[in-house]
């Protein structure tokens, strides 16, 4: 093992190794950065350049830019309001209040230092656990895998706000817009209306643009004094304090730990990934909180949650990748061709045979971040610019931006005339006090939920069995408790607020 | 009355879609078919639909008549908002006929002046920003990216 170890590290600990991970990391921050560009399109087009690198070389290059990406959709997620990646959607809720009150610095360094946390803590799991792990994730079945979204959907009562109803809806209308679009099953065409505009279906991408980006830069610009007199996204002069902040996140260990742990599992279980563990981390975060209220206000308590969450599923999805040989997201997928290219095969006898690289892969994590972490904190004043910039550059910029996103994935113009209509929709939506975070979260379980139901009753149409399985019906009854613990603090809540007022 | 009328809409497009749901074939080897889940989504938002309107007239029916000028002043005090979003879908309809480059360029640089940028300086940083963003950004997707933007009658 220590001979492994050591092979590992001397590949690892080189030059052009170190250089091309630098690169990718930058790359994936800034990447990650651009609202719609996420994290899986930035390591697809790293593929091709590592395909004459090292192994080790190329997926260390490749993991850079995975770890980079994470803490990268902080930046806009805290600075626009607008979520890089479908990983910081969470985020949004509370650094963009922080640095709306003039208090972006701050906002940032929490989530850097949340995401370094997250992703370090990730690593020391993966080395540990891997593979009790990913053994656990490998045996739910379609009924555990349909509880398991029937628990996240609770999360919607958590990011309903004011109006649970109004939640609700929005909720149901995000599982509506995944249903667009060939059915996951049997492949038929639903509600497409035999047009070229639909028959692909709503992409995720686009909706995540059009509904936060889209209607939130639209926001911008509704009062004319204040964009006529020049004004800035975040007025106010900018602090960027990491130590002071670091011993403020330090002060929530438990929200760190719990939900860098909460990413880990949910990066483990397969077709699960960043995108679902930030809104369940924060969900987690806020009804642990002894300040629940605050949340959604710019607390750095559901930064810490968010960011340490999404960073941690970095390591969780390696974790049934190196044990099994099952990618549990589109990026481990990616990883997985990229040591294939180079002929190694991936499974459970990988770390038997290639030990070397298994170990150079757990340090090129921990490497990365920490490169993440000295890139950021040195030139986050340069990202902070951004706050100083008049609206009147920022939003026709961004929308541009925008297009692109909606564009570059599968260059698709019909996605360009849909990002037009879902922002508008977003837009009225916003304007009608509907909560946009459920619409997206029902977008993402959508279509896992639909095809693990319709597979399970394939398998057995026998309903019992989700209340049978012992880790479904763990699940369905999380999910019943969930929901009556948000609806007891949403009730109190509004007791509390009628009686104040 | 803007939640009577959205949900009221949303409703009668839901049934609509409800109905057509009903006609997507099943399979001999599932007993759920292709339209059972979006009909299940579709009959709780009809339910959330009514529920809303319902909450919402009691409210409606409580509170005191807008002026008779509100709807026309709330559109004036958004009209830079209007005139961004006719901007936008301009360049969402240029594109695929002017290609990205001209198309983002010109709405970059309308977009600024009509934001606020009137005199000689501004203009001049308005005109350098919409070249980096629409040139600039086409060049740097397709060398470095190797994603090629759309192109159009003028490229």
């Amino acid at each position: 093992m220590m001979e492994s170890i050591l092979a590992g590290a001397d590949q690892i600990f080189s030059v052009p190794t170190l250089l091309t991970m630098l690169l990718g990391t930058i790359a994936g921050i800034i990447a990650a950065a651009i609202p719609g560009f996420t994290i899986t399109m930035a390591i697809i087009l790293t593929l091709p350049l590592t395909f004459g690198m090292p192994p080790l070389q190329g997926v260390a290059t490749m993991l850079a830019v995975y770890v980079g990406g994470y803490t990268g959709g902080l930046v806009s997620a805290a600075l626009l309001g607008i979520p890089g990646t479908p990983s910081s959607v969470a985020t949004t809720f509370d650094a963009f209040p922080m640095a709306r009150r003039g208090e972006p610095g701050r906002a940032l360094a929490i989530g850097i230092w949340a995401s370094f946390c997250g992703a370090l803590i990730s690593t020391v799991v993966l080395i540990i656990a891997a593979p009790p792990l990913a053994l656990i994730a490998v045996k739910l079945g379609p009924w555990e895998y349909f509880s398991l979204i029937v628990f996240a959907m609770t999360i919607v009562a958590s990011v309903a706000g004011k109006s649970m109803l109004r939640g609700l809806m929005a909720g149901m209308l995000g599982l509506l817009i995944a249903t667009v679009g060939p059915d996951p099953i049997m492949g038929v065409p639903r509600f497409t209306f035999d047009t070229y505009l639909l028959e692909a279906g709503l992409p995720f991408l686009v909706v995540l643009i059009g509904i936060f980006a889209v209607s939130q830069l639209l926001s911008e610009v509704e009062d004319v004094d204040q964009v006529k007199q020049g004004e800035a996204l975040i007025t106010g002069k900018i602090v960027f304090r990491p130590l002071k902040v670091l011993r403020e996140i330090l002060a929530y260990p438990i929200n760190l730990i719990r939900s860098s742990l909460i990413g880990v599992l949910v990066g483990a279980v397969p077709g699960a990934g960043g995108s679902i563990a930030n809104l369940v981390c924060y969900d987690y975060a806020k009804r642990g909180s002894r300040t629940p209220e605050k949340f959604g206000t710019g607390t750095p308590e559901g930064i810490v949650a968010s960011e340490s969450g999404n960073s941690a599923t970095s390591g969780g999805g390696l974790i049934p990748m190196i044990a099994l040989g099952i990618p549990g997201s589109a990026v481990d997928a990616i990883l997985m061709a990229s040591l294939m290219v180079h002929g190694i095969g991936v499974g459970p006898r990988l770390i038997v045979d290639h030990a070397d690289l298994v170990y150079g892969m757990f340090m090129a994590m921990a490497i990365a971040a920490m490169m993440v972490l000295v890139i950021c904190l040195s030139s986050m004043r340069l990202f902070l610019g951004v706050t100083k910039v008049p609206k009147s550059v920022i939003v026709p910029v961004v929308l541009v931006l925008c297009l692109i996103g909606a564009f570059a994935l599968t260059q698709r113009i019909a996605d360009l005339y849909l990002l037009l209509g879902i922002g508008i929709f977003g837009y009225i939506l916003s304007k009608l006090n509907y909560p946009l975070a459920p619409v997206v979260l029902g977008a993402i379980l959508g279509p896992i939920g639909e095809s693990n139901l319709r597979r399970a009753l394939m398998t057995n149409e026998d309903w019992t069995l989700f209340f049978t399985r012992p880790i479904s019906l763990v699940l369905l009854v999380l999910a019943v408790l969930s929901i009556a613990f948000s609806v007891r603090s949403h009730y109190r809540q509004r007791h509390v607020t009628r009686s104040s007022g | 009355m803007a939640h009577i009328v959205f949900n009221g809409l949303l409703a009668a497009l839901f049934i609509f879609l409800f109905v057509r749901a009903g006609s997507y074939p099943s399979s001999m080897w599932e007993p759920l078919g292709s339209g059972t889940f979006p009909r299940l989504v579709l009959g709780m938002l009809v339910l959330f639909n009514v529920m809303i309107v319902v909450q919402e007239t009691r409210h409606f029916l409580r509170a005191s008549p807008l002026p008779a000028k509100a709807c026309r002043a709330w559109i004036w005090r958004h009209r830079l908002m209007f005139g961004v979003l006719l901007l936008f879908a301009l360049l969402v309809f240029a594109v695929p006929t002017l290609g990205f480059r001209w198309s983002s360029l010109v709405f970059l640089f309308v977009t600024q002046v009509l934001l606020g940028a009137r005199h000689w300086k501004s203009l001049l940083i308005a005109g350098v920003i919409a070249v980096a963003f629409s040139f600039g950004v086409e060049i740097v997707f397709r060398e470095v990216f190797l994603i090629s933007l759309p192109r159009g009658l003028l490229d």
